[in-house]
């Protein structure tokens, strides 16, 4: 017997949804700790970083037709999730992007030179179980205006190669490079004045004053 | 004597103020991101480091830089617990049958 001509369409539709949703539940299981851990080191916040995420989900199920393979998986949803997160940013209409200039991140008094945080000695690991250290840098970080966070975190936090950043927020490695580095003279500049355990404020004031 | 474009010694100023040294600073400070990345060529590293040698601010300054990238690359990140990881997953699937 001939089957009715709509049952094999029918399978055929059913099986390509089942497809896409195995698809996408490998993609979520794969991926959804990279996405959740570079969401909330831009967004900080747990409930803005979880946002992030659903909508980079969402947008890479949407895109799924669009990706072709080209580019690595992880690759292409750190572009999603970088341009929802300057989307989110948009709706919430914060201050206008500031530009960093290399002549303010320079340092002008002898105490700047110097970081003058509890890392000597110590491997990058024992120093970051100071809480005060830890809390230093991500209000160092978070003060970054948005496209040098981005790039700092793509770079020197998730480790992204300056090529793979240039992809990933439609740059030329040049200007990613210019971007990495002032990022990283803001972040060491605001490590410097804070100054943490072993220089005390007033001790700080007397070096600034000097 | 011409003055000194950019006080970036300004205590030492008082023992050596001299123009070059500042401008070569401020010129060694613009690439050492790429120095520190091991971006540049060698004959410009070797110059970096010569500086460097001879400039213990400057010396000084690669130091803590290389302190922050470092902090940078192993910064703790938080984790997803397994509710909400599942718990977002079907918020998702919920947006995509909508």
């Amino acid at each position: 017997m001939v089957p009715p001509r709509s049952a094999p369409r029918t399978a055929k539709r059913t099986s390509t949804a089942h497809d896409l949703r195995e698809a996408f539940d490998s993609l979520y299981r794969d991926h959804v700790d990279l996405m959740y851990r570079y969401a909330s080191r831009l967004c900080g916040e747990t409930e803005a970083a979880k946002d992030l995420v659903q909508e980079t989900f969402l947008n890479a199920y949407r895109g799924f037709k669009q990706f072709r393979g080209e580019a690595q998986v992880s690759t292409w949803l750190y572009t999603i999730a970088s341009r929802a997160c300057l989307r989110m940013r948009r709706r919430q209409k914060g201050a206008p992007q500031r530009e960093l200039s290399l002549e303010e991140l320079v340092p002008t008094t002898d105490g700047e030179f110097h970081l003058q945080i509890p890392v000597d000695d110590l491997s990058p690991e024992e120093a970051l179980q100071n809480k005060q250290l830890r809390q230093a840098l991500n209000d160092a970080i978070d003060r970054l205006p948005p496209k040098y966070k981005m790039v700092l975190v793509l770079r020197d936090m998730e480790g992204l190669s300056a090529k793979e950043v240039g992809t990933v927020m439609g740059l030329n490695e040049r200007a990613v490079k210019s971007r990495l580095h002032r990022a990283r003279l803001f972040v060491r500049r605001e490590l410097s004045r804070q100054g943490l355990a072993g220089s005390s404020p007033s001790q700080r004031a007397d070096t600034d004053s000097e | 004597m011409t003055k000194r474009q950019i006080p970036h010694h300004p205590s030492r100023a008082t023992t050596k103020p001299q123009r070059h040294r500042s401008a070569h600073c401020l010129r060694i400070l613009r690439a050492l991101s790429a120095f520190i990345d091991d971006e540049l060529p060698r004959q410009i590293c070797q110059e970096i480091r010569q500086h460097l040698g001879a400039c213990p601010r400057c010396e000084e300054f690669v130091a803590s830089l290389r302190q922050t990238v470092s902090l940078c690359r192993h910064s703790p990140a938080p984790v997803l617990s397994p509710d909400d990881r599942a718990l977002m997953r079907e918020k998702i699937l919920a947006a995509i049958r909508q």
